[in-house]
């Protein structure tokens, strides 16, 4: 920085005075370290990239794509009581029975189900309330509300996962356990006919946890609330106000008038989706906290579940084996795929149709 | 005729009935979204406030589970060593690449993907970023350290920080370049002397803004610096941080561990808290907006 203090012959500071025998003017060290930083970010991604699949490759050239299509994920091997081509079980001379060990096992079906069905469940909560939030922050709210409410939208943005997962550990959990899940079982079990089985599919004879997949899938549609609201106030912001005018001028109601808007915005918004989308499928804390890290497919939300990044969090420091690291590994690109993709389709609707958001 | 009108009149009904139906919805919509929020926060708040004290700041971990459990010296410590490492490395980096993006090679073949790619990276879930960060310098080194997991909060800084640089130096007026160019300064000097004072308090925007987004980070670290109920100022260790020491106490069985992780959170959204206000004042002085 002692160059900036250099003065040239007009009396401007200047950075092109080059120190004895310093190969580089100020001006070309700054377009240096610029373009080395715009290189760094590519670096980011390839290094991201190239790290993963390297650790991965153990893990595909195993399992190859039955990674993707089973569901069986068990760390350990399993001794199991050997059974004959009938199914019977086999006994030796003494009449016990022959164990036999299972190796263990990697499928990451279950946990792609979980993060699929946890993601959906959280937009078909979010998307219907952030979508009328952000109608009301562009067509009712008067000036005076809408910088405070979108302030604490905003800052609800901002709040950690850990925050929200806490909140779910301690009033979300005892909530569904004590109230919400048992009158949904007792409804279930009064449905005619079928309701005795409707009853034992939701798992209501196993016991109630509050941790399962209707719980992860309601904390992260809170979770992600506020962004989509916000991200849906900025497209329909950027809505000509013609369109809007036009519409009023031809005698429409406020809800024919509020579609046309969402229907003129429909790519940008569809962007906020697909964002609170990604945000759903990577969120991890607040999720393992609170939906019962059972490794299976349950159909029944009222079953615990998993979801890749709960599992990531829940097994990676403690991998039992090589290959138990590299399946984990395996997971975390698929979810880094995803969430790139959503990413990317969002990226690309949102742009050019409204104030951009710094995330 | 007269059945036409009665019609005509049932539609009109309809649609008015509908669009009433909407607009309330659209209103119970927003009070419904901010009622559970602040019932999220609001919960945290008064859970917080009871078990925060003093002690919180001053004490280190017991290592009781019941009865005195201590304090969270070591995780407040671990926390701003982390960020202030994070943003030795992210800042820096962040700036130039908003930098390069908004007066170098803009609109180039080069910088149009590079622009794309830090979107994209401000995306990647952040458990992902921490298993990253485990094998480029766990791994390798054979323990949990500290470094890995200021590394990992780097990786999601400088996405954060280089597209709200960039999207700030832009709302500078390019005239300022011009006559900046015009009186005979270098490029290095415009950017330095001229574009970037102009911008600073939105430049400082985007910087508070990512280091309130790593200060809450909890996946990152679980598996680089990993967290330690011991007091850490060496890099090269395991480090504690806040977030993991909350998630670690609220998870595990002793209510005594439990209060103190709500005094933790309590301490977390309030200094997320003071960084937007703060963003908030700093963005309202921004350049572009005084036209």
């Amino acid at each position: 920085m002692s160059q900036l203090s250099a003065t040239d012959s007009a009396g401007f500071p200047s950075l092109t005075a080059t120190k004895r025998g310093f190969p580089f003017t100020g001006d070309q060290l700054l377009a240096l370290a610029a373009r080395g930083a715009g290189a760094v970010v590519l670096l980011m991604l390839l290094s991201l990239l190239t790290v993963l699949i390297h650790a991965t490759w153990p893990a595909i050239k195993t399992y190859g794509t039955q990674f993707v299509t089973t569901s069986e994920w068990r760390p350990n091997e399993l001794q199991v009581p050997k059974r004959n081509d009938a199914g019977k079980i086999v006994f030796d001379e003494d009449g016990e029975m022959v164990q036999t060990t299972l190796p263990a096992k990697f499928g990451a079906l279950a946990v792609i189900w979980g993060t699929a069905v946890s993601s959906v469940i959280a937009l078909v909560i979010a998307v219907p309330l952030a979508l009328g939030a952000a109608l009301f922050l562009i067509r009712i709210a008067p000036g005076k509300l809408r910088g405070p409410v979108s302030f604490l939208i905003e800052f609800l943005a901002a709040v950690p996962s850990i925050a929200y997962g806490i909140w779910g550990l301690f009033v979300l959990v005892p909530l569904l356990q004590k109230y919400i899940e048992p009158s949904i079982l007792s409804i279930a079990s009064h449905v005619p006919v079928v309701g005795e089985r409707f009853h034992h599919f939701l798992g209501g004879d196993t016991g109630l946890s509050g941790r399962d997949m209707l719980c992860g899938g309601l904390l992260l549609g809170i979770m992600i609330l506020p962004i989509i609201t916000a991200v849906s106030r900025d497209v329909l912001a950027a809505v000509p106000v013609q369109q809007i005018e036009g519409t009023l001028a031809l005698g429409a109601t406020w809800w024919q008038s509020a579609r046309q808007m969402l229907g003129y915005a429909k790519a940008g918004l569809f962007g906020a989706v697909m964002l609170g989308l990604a945000r759903a499928a990577g969120e991890t804390m607040a999720v393992t906290m609170v939906i019962g890290n059972n490794n299976q497919i349950a159909l029944s939300p009222l079953k615990p579940a998993q979801t890749m990044s709960s599992l990531l969090a829940n097994e990676f420091g403690n991998p039992e084996s090589d290959l138990h690291r590299s399946a984990l590994i395996a997971v975390a690109l698929i979810l880094l795929v995803m969430s790139l993709s959503f990413n990317v389709v969002a990226r690309y609707l949102v742009i050019g149709r409204g104030p951009r958001r710094a995330s | 005729m007269i059945a036409d009108r009665a019609d005509r009149s049932l539609h009109d009904r309809l649609t008015r009935g509908a669009s009433a139906v909407a607009y309330t919805l659209s209103i119970g919509f927003t009070v419904v979204i901010l009622v559970t929020l602040l019932c999220v926060v609001g919960y945290l708040f008064t859970l917080g406030f009871s078990s925060l004290s003093l002690g919180f700041f001053t004490h280190l971990p017991t290592g009781a589970a019941q009865g005195d459990v201590g304090g969270m010296k070591h995780a407040v410590l671990g926390t701003l060593i982390l960020i202030a490492l994070a943003s030795i490395v992210g800042i820096p980096l962040g700036l130039l690449t908003g930098i390069y993006l908004s007066e170098y090679d803009t609109g180039s073949k080069l910088a149009t993907p590079i622009r794309f790619i830090c979107d994209v990276l401000a995306g990647v879930p952040s458990i992902v970023v921490g298993i990253l960060g485990y094998e480029l310098l766990v791994r390798p080194l054979g323990h949990y350290n500290g470094y890995a997991g200021a590394l990992a909060l780097a990786f999601i800084m400088i996405p954060i920080v280089a597209r709200t640089t960039e999207e700030m130096l832009r709302l500078v007026p390019g005239n300022y370049r011009e006559a900046s160019i015009g009186l005979g300064a270098t490029k290095a000097e415009t950017i330095l002397q001229v574009i970037m004072p102009a911008a600073t308090g939105s430049l400082v925007t985007g910087i508070m803004l990512a280091i309130a987004r790593v200060a809450g980070e909890t996946a990152p670290l679980l598996f680089t610096a990993l967290g330690s109920r011991l007091l850490s100022t060496d890099p090269n260790e395991p480090m504690p941080s806040l977030t993991v020491q909350i998630f670690t106490y609220a998870t595990g069985p002793s209510p005594d561990q439990q209060k103190l992780a709500w005094a933790g959170i309590l301490v977390l959204i309030g200094l997320i808290f003071v960084l937007n206000l703060a963003i908030r004042f700093a963005a309202s002085r921004r350049v572009g907006s005084k036209r």
